[in-house]
């Protein structure tokens, strides 16, 4: 029990405080370090479940990946003028009701299940995980990369500008046609 | 650490990232909300894998693929819509409206 | 099929073919002559065949040839077809032989008709032979209900036949409704048949408060057809419709179907005693009544409609006595005399140009066949023996002996009196004396017109001989006696007639006229009916058409209305923001949740 106890503080401590910022702060770029926190707390989990290569991918990626994203995103997207809006909205009562009452099945439903015959096995080595790709699972490991070639390239059509922007072309226009008037 | 904790906890870490999806204003704090979500999924297939083998960490290898490509895509959909909007706040996108 | 089926056959397809082929081909009738000529082909072979029934003798006996008609599980509700006895043959004969006369009669007397206006005449004409024949002929009283109405519909289409002309669309519209009215008893009476019976004949045993109240419901629409006190008053305005309709709907015939149809009846009748009793009051309060107004009319047509009437009366007080024979007696010769008159008051009205006999005068000496067939008629209608009328009449008093303390029988025997009086007033007011300035261009009619007043007073006079016949045919006796009745009733009518002859050519007025004619003009039981009409039934198909309009047509278009606005108040669950639909699908999925685990 106090096993459990002590496991609880410690996931607490590792993602669930981290988690709970990630949601709660008014700064972004705040809400985004915090979520680099969380990514990172789940990587000590899986550190101590016994996937160090998941552990070390999830640092990787997410945490170098995914969050440099995020903080890219919220740059480019940024307001400059100085007015901090509010960042999150009129339904928090409902929002923490629907969240409760999710939680509250779910835990429920695991509370109830006879978990005690599974027991802890041995994880796959590194070795053994990277045959199982090449070998098991080889056409899915494809497709996964079709699908992150696609995503890049959607990515890269969206985001591009395709012309200059109205404001710019503008007095370029204008111009050019104040000159051609004059005969 | 048993199974039931660790599933409790990624369902706790689930419900936060609910909290977060319905609560946030700006589309990129949505997106961060959904990362906690999929990462308590993550976390759940890693204790499952752990305790009961199938399917495993491969499973994981490939959300976290398909996670990230997610990401992607929908920075680019914030960016076009912080051009067209101005700002990334989602009441702008309102054309479903009544 | 026998022979008579087939001829009774005829009766019915022939003129109901002139009506089709007129109604379906418009040329027909708008050429006016081919409609004409098809309707009177029609009566034609109507009354040929009809003549050929009357050798027949069908005493004790009947011909009945039907098809079952509304199969509902099989088998029919009621029947349709003919039935041929001594009942409906002698009906059929007149009425096909007096339509024919006043077809052929209509000829002349429309003439100054548009061509599709005669056409159209001719084809209600034809259609109305074809109704009453579907009556008369009737082997059940669903049948006879069907030509009821029939004929009824023919009667409104007749008499509003000018209906460019006000007063008589109101006629016509005040008839319909008030035998509307009165025809209502006519269907809850096949209603209660139906469910004690499972059928509509009038050959069953009911018990006695069932017969009552069925016979009951049939005399209502008796009353109203056959215009009895006080559903009577649709009759004097029905004269606004060309003469010739008014002397074969209003006199002869349709008015008479109320009759006839009691003396059809009659085994139904002869269950219902209290209804008998009913029958001989109203009957003879009618025939008072109507009398003394037909006193005070200066409108010729307006005479012999109040005469009509009271002879109606006289009908019905008869059936009223028990005597189906005497009433349908009576039917018969008043169908002769009654059509003479009108046909004969036509010619005069065609000549002067005007119903009224104040515009009238000295007329027999301009008009001489016309003169002394009405004359003929007349003394007929006053029951001068050895007239026709005289027989029936008797037959009718004789009927009465007895009855109800003798007050019917005394009653009558006055109205008797009044009916010769009223009809010397109208001889000498109409073809004696000193001609008016109306009259004085006056000529005999054509004798398309002449022919039929002509062919109507043989049976106007000597009618009466075939009273013994009609008798045993109805399984009567009639006795052609010297008793109190036959002596009183000839000197009532002579007496009458020579009163009246002497007091109106010295240009008197009757005693009591004065309060008569106020009488007429006051009209109370014509206003209580108008007042019934206007006061009641139109306010309440006023508030009928509030509840249509309001409430039926409401809850529709509040069915309609209510859903649009409720569509427009679920609009705003479609808020736009990315959030609220987030929250939708997180509670949705709590809820697929909930009822995935407590199952």
């Amino acid at each position: 029990m106090t096993a459990e106890l002590g496991f609880a503080v410690l996931a607490f401590l590792l993602v669930g405080f981290p988690a709970l910022r990630v949601v709660t702060s008014r700064d972004l770029v705040r809400a985004v370090l915090w979520l680099a926190v969380t990514l990172l707390g789940t990587a000590v989990l899986y550190a101590l479940l016994h996937a160090p290569f998941l552990a070390g991918v999830q640092v990787l990626t997410y945490v170098g990946g995914v969050v440099t994203l995020m903080v890219f995103g919220v740059m480019v997207t940024h307001k400059y003028d100085g007015t901090t809006v509010a960042i999150d909205g009129a339904n928090r009562v409902r929002a923490a009701l629907a969240a409760l009452a999710f939680f509250g099945l779910v835990g429920s439903a695991i509370l109830r299940t006879d978990l005690s015959s599974l027991t802890p096995v041995e994880t796959p080595s590194t070795q053994e995980l990277a045959m199982a790709l090449l070998d098991r699972y080889l056409i899915a490991f494809e497709v996964a990369s079709v699908l992150l070639l696609a995503a890049i390239i959607s990515a890269v059509v969206l985001a591009r500008r395709r012309d200059p922007t109205p404001e710019a072309a503008q007095p370029a226009e204008t111009a050019r046609l104040q000159e051609g008037s004059v005969p | 650490m048993t199974l039931r904790a660790l599933l409790l906890v990624a369902t706790a870490l689930f419900s936060i990232g609910i909290y977060g999806l319905v609560t946030r204003r700006q589309a990129v704090a949505l997106l961060l909300s959904i990362e906690v979500m999929a990462n308590a999924a993550n976390l759940v297939f890693v204790a499952f894998a752990r305790y009961g083998g199938a399917p495993g960490h491969p499973l994981v290898l490939f959300a976290l693929a398909i996670t990230v490509a997610e990401v992607a895509v929908g920075l680019a959909l914030v960016l076009l819509f912080y051009r067209r909007h101005g700002d990334t706040l989602l009441e702008m996108a309102s054309e479903a409206k009544g | 099929m026998s022979p008579s089926v087939v001829l009774a056959l005829v009766t019915l397809a022939a003129p109901l073919g002139a009506a089709l082929l007129s109604v379906v081909i418009p040329p027909l009738r708008h050429r006016g002559a081919p409609a004409a000529t098809l309707a009177i082909l029609g009566s034609l072979l109507a009354t040929g065949a009809a003549g050929i029934l009357l050798t027949q003798d069908l005493a004790g006996r009947a011909i009945r040839a039907t098809v079952p008609w509304m199969l509902v599980q099989g088998r029919g509700l009621g029947q349709v077809g003919v039935r041929l006895d001594a009942v409906s043959i002698p009906m059929l004969a007149v009425v096909c032989l007096v339509a024919l006369a006043v077809q052929v009669y209509s000829i002349a007397y429309m003439h100054q008709e548009t061509a599709r206006s005669y056409g159209r005449y001719f084809a209600y004409h034809a259609l109305f032979l074809f109704s009453m024949n579907t009556l008369v002929l009737a082997p059940d009283l669903l049948q006879a209900f069907t030509g009821w109405e029939l004929v009824g519909l023919v009667s409104y289409l007749l008499i509003g036949f000018h209906f460019d002309r006000p007063s008589a669309a109101r006629a016509a519209v005040k008839a319909f409704w008030m035998t509307k009215l009165a025809d209502m008893g006519f269907l809850f009476a096949l209603l209660l048949l139906f469910t004690r019976t499972g059928a509509f004949s009038w050959d069953v045993a009911l018990r006695p408060e069932v017969a009552e109240a069925t016979a009951a419901l049939i005399f209502l629409a008796v009353m109203g057809k056959s215009a009895q006190f006080p559903l009577h008053v649709w009759l004097p305005d029905a004269m606004e419709g060309p003469t010739p309709v008014s002397a074969l709907l209003h006199a002869a015939t349709m008015v008479a179907a109320g009759v006839y149809l009691v003396v059809r009846a009659d085994p139904l009748f002869a269950q219902a005693h209290w209804v008998q009793g009913g029958m001989l009051w109203v009957g003879t309060i009618t025939a008072v009544f109507a009398a003394l107004l037909g006193l005070v009319q200066d409108d010729i047509k307006r005479v012999l409609a109040y005469s009509t009437c009271s002879q109606l009366g006289f009908m019905v007080a008869a059936l009223g006595a028990g005597s189906a024979f005497a009433g349908y007696f009576h039917l018969g010769t008043h169908a002769f005399f009654k059509a003479l008159l009108f046909l004969g008051a036509g010619s005069v009205i065609h000549a002067v140009h005007s119903n009224f006999m104040s515009d009238m005068g000295g007329l027999a000496r301009k008009m001489p066949v016309t003169a002394l067939t009405f004359a003929a008629g007349a003394l007929s209608l006053a029951g001068v023996p050895p007239f026709a009328g005289f027989a029936s009449k008797d037959a009718i008093l004789t009927a009465l002996e007895g009855r109800a303390g003798w007050v019917p029988w005394a009653l009558l025997l006055a109205t008797a009196f009044l009916t010769a009086f009223y009809m010397g007033r109208v001889l000498v007011l109409t073809f004696l004396g000193k001609p008016s300035a109306a009259a004085a261009h006056a000529h005999e009619s054509p004798a398309v017109m002449t022919g039929p007043l002509l062919a109507l007073a043989i049976p106007t006079v000597a009618g009466g001989l075939l009273g013994p016949w009609l008798a045993r045919g109805l399984g009567e006796e009639m006795h052609l006696h010297l008793g109190l009745t036959p002596v009183l009733a000839a000197v009532a009518a002579l007496g009458g007639l020579a009163l009246s002859l002497v007091l109106y050519s010295r240009g008197g007025e009757a005693p009591l006229a004065g309060t008569l004619a106020e009488l007429d003009r006051r009209s109370i039981i014509d206003r209580t009916w108008a007042f019934g009409y206007r006061g009641l039934l139109l306010p309440l198909g006023g508030a009928l058409r509030w509840v249509d309009r309001y409430l039926v047509d409401g809850l529709m278009n509040g069915l309609g209305f209510g859903t649009l606005e409720a569509g427009q108040a679920l609009r705003p669950v479609q808020t736009g923001r990315t959030r609220d639909y987030a929250l939708a699908v997180v509670v949705g999925a709590v809820v697929l949740l909930i009822l995935g685990t407590w199952r």
